[in-house]
């Protein structure tokens, strides 16, 4: 039974480095512009695509394939907020409709391009030991570390840097913002630059340990959304704290009632959490 | 508001992701004919329309639309079916069972075809069993399930149209299986306790109703069997609890799942000491060592319809793998390519026996499966497998006909290691095992 716990508690906090990456993104751009972006996933799963082009295509070092990886997915995050998001922001479904049309038209173009079978990405690091009785892959542990980082410099960006105390500032009230002369706008583009980015970093862990697929764009989105309502909307730590749930959550039910189960449990959990407390764990009342 | 509506589309996203035979007899193979006779006037028809349907975006799909198009472009080649010109129209399924049945009505009454192929997998497979029982569509199939069949045997004046052709009936699987284990004992590997990952999908269950009687005949003990979706991933975690429980050999029965690569690539980062041995369709994939980074060395696969690059049964085969790289610059991408070429050749060869034996129109659907079903075990068609059909139109099973063959990957090449008639190579064991 112990062994049992152990390899939950392990597994479940691999998985959920790389959800709480994901939905903190999505967390992040809600909070600021109330934006609930449906390419979120996209992103996610762009960038492993792009990085297997590159290493697989045009044989460059999987880290530097990696830092363009996630560079473009930015680039694209901002180039998609100013075309699609930015003149039609104020009107809530039509983003929602506007960003959900994005990513199936994405999802298709990489149905066309690669198939819907996952395709494995290079492993950055080979081999496995044993933590606690349990063996784990050095490239399970590295995404881990990788995925805790990239929260550690977020958690830094956002508390710490002058940008990321407007940001939090135009979260909390956007229109005292723009009062003090706050140039909005701007900090929108940045924050779907980091949004886009934590995506795009996420999805190359996570084909890192599993395998890219279409059709996770759709399906990251869900877990994303998920996580973020049940953090409670806008609240980055919430998503971070949800992430590890979440993924203690699966990992328990592919554990103790098989595969087959776990997103089910997964989901009844959250509408169950939502019931009782509708704003989410850290969510307040609009 | 905000909140009514995120509520709304939450669930509208949950909605979206949640959319998602007997022994056989020596045969005594007919040469296949050759020649193309005169062409005569068949009720004013002018071509022949030839549909392949198939997941295009799938390499089961993408892989069936190109071979039919290499036998079409060849027969046209060779001066069409009965002097008639053999044009290729593709319908794509998407893997769902709709729009497969959408497809299919729509090749039967607008493309006007004379024979299908395709059709991969077996819930689809049933769904346009329907439609072509309808349409009175000459269907040379794809998929395994036994229901399919049993459909020819219960009502075959309905059902006639369907022949299998790309493997075997999904109840030989269990054969195949049951045939690697013994092959593995013979071997001096020990077989009591199997872990079984397999799709959560009607094909799987045919194979596991059969293969536990084989199993227990075995005293062999099935100490899990876990059931997947399509695209699963998180391996790592059922391949821990396969080693916890002590299992011999991890048996994955997946196809449909399409994510054998990882699975592999888990096995061989994770050194289970287990074998990995069972039905895993990724695995006949010729990338597929390339796409587990050598992961999958010493996996061992049965070769699903009877054919590897690596190890053609035929010289049709042997054929069929260069000009199918000279067309395409790479060899099949799945097996279903060697059931899609050889259905439009058993096609021809049945059309033209037809107008031979002086049948007023060949290509009448009736006619057509008439000739087809000539093609027993006395008579099989030597194609790039050695095809014949029991009376319910599933394919022969066996060493001389078509069978999963037990496979391995060695050091990026799959070798054939059973049944020794036709084995290229010997078993190798992983380096953790031995």
């Amino acid at each position: 039974m112990l062994e049992l716990i152990m390899k939950i508690l392990i597994y479940g906090t691999v998985v959920s480095g790389i959800w709480a990456l994901t939905a903190s993104g999505f967390s992040l751009i809600f909070g600021i512009a109330r934006i609930l972006n449906f390419a979120h996933g996209t992103f996610f799963v762009l960038s492993a695509y792009m990085s297997i082009v590159l290493i697989k295509n045009l044989g460059l070092n999987i880290f530097i394939s990696y830092a363009i990886a996630v560079l473009f997915v930015g680039v694209l995050g901002v180039v998609v907020y100013k075309v699609m998001m930015s003149p039609i922001r104020h009107h809530e479904v039509m983003v929602i409709i506007v960003t959900l049309a994005f990513a199936l038209l994405v999802e298709q173009v990489l149905l066309l391009l690669f198939g819907e079978h996952g395709r494995s990405v290079p492993s950055f690091v080979s081999g496995f030991t044993e933590i606690g009785g349990v063996l784990i892959t050095y490239k399970r542990i590295v995404v881990f570390i990788l995925a805790i980082a990239v929260i550690f410099l977020l958690e830094f960006f956002i508390n710490r840097t002058r940008t990321g105390k407007m940001i939090t500032a135009a979260s909390q009230d956007i229109e005292a913002a723009m009062m003090v002369g706050m140039d909005v706008e701007r900090l929108f583009v940045i924050t779907m630059f980091v949004s886009a980015i934590l995506a795009g970093f996420a999805g190359l862990l996570f084909a890192q340990v599993f395998a890219a697929s279409p059709i996770f764009a759709v399906k990251s989105l869900i877990y994303a959304f998920a996580i973020v309502i049940l953090g409670g909307l806008g609240s980055v730590r919430g998503s971070i704290i949800a992430s590890f749930i979440v993924g203690y959550l699966i990992t328990a039910s592919i554990t103790f009632l098989g595969a087959r189960w776990a997103e089910f449990v997964m989901l009844v959990t959250i509408i169950g959490i939502l019931v009782f407390r509708p704003t989410g764990l850290f969510g307040v009342e609009e | 508001m905000m909140r009514k509506l995120l509520v709304l589309v939450f669930l509208g996203l949950l909605l979206l992701g949640c959319a998602q035979p007997s022994p056989p007899t020596t045969p005594t193979p007919t040469k296949t004919p050759e020649a193309t006779p005169t062409p005569p006037p068949f009720e004013g028809k002018k071509e022949v329309v030839i549909g392949v349907i198939g997941p295009m975006a799938l390499p089961e799909g993408t892989s069936e639309k190109n071979a039919a198009q290499l036998a079409v472009d060849e027969i046209n080649d060779q001066g069409g079916i009965l002097g008639l010109p053999v044009k290729l129209v593709v319908g794509d399924t998407k893997l769902n069972p709709d729009t497969a049945a959408s497809e299919l009505r729509r090749l039967a009454t607008v493309e006007k075809v004379d024979m299908v192929t395709g059709g991969f997998s077996s819930g689809v497979m049933l769904a346009m069993m329907e439609v072509m029982a309808e349409t009175k569509t000459v269907f040379l199939a794809d998929a395994s399930s036994p229901a399919h069949p049993a459909k020819v045997a219960e009502e075959y004046d309905k059902y006639k149209y369907w022949f299998r052709i790309s493997q075997n009936n999904g109840t030989t699987f269990a054969w195949d299986l049951a045939a690697m284990i013994d092959f593995l004992r013979e071997k001096g590997v020990t077989i009591e306790k199997v872990y079984v990952i397999r799709d959560e999908h009607i094909w799987t269950d045919a194979v596991m109703q059969a293969l536990q009687p084989e199993l227990e005949k075995r005293n062999i003990e099935i100490v899990a069997d876990k059931k997947v979706g399509r695209g699963y991933t998180e391996y790592d975690q059922l391949l821990l609890e396969a080693k916890d429980l002590q299992a011999d050999l991890i048996m994955p029965i997946l196809a449909i799942a399409g994510t054998g690569d990882v699975l592999a690539k888990s096995w061989g980062e994770l050194q289970i000491p287990a074998l990995l041995a069972g039905h895993d369709l990724a695995a006949i994939d010729y990338q597929f060592y390339d796409k587990t980074d050598g992961l999958a060395n010493y996996e061992i696969f049965i070769a699903d319809g009877g054919a590897l690059v690596t190890a053609p049964p035929t010289d049709m085969c042997a054929k069929f793998v260069e000009a199918y790289k000279a067309k395409y610059g790479h060899y099949p991408e799945s097996h279903q390519a060697y059931g899609a070429y050889d259905a439009v050749y058993a096609y021809k060869i049945a059309v033209e026996e037809a107008y031979k034996a002086g049948e007023k129109n060949p290509f009448d659907p009736d006619v057509v499966v008439k000739y087809l079903e000539k093609h027993d075990t006395k008579n099989p068609l030597v194609l790039t497998r050695t095809v014949a059909w029991y009376k319910n139109h599933a394919l022969v099973w066996g060493d001389d006909f078509v069978r999963n063959w037990i496979s391995q990957w060695q050091d990026g090449k799959q070798y054939i290691i059973s049944p020794s008639t036709v084995a290229n190579g010997e078993l190798k064991l992983p380096p953790w095992l031995e």
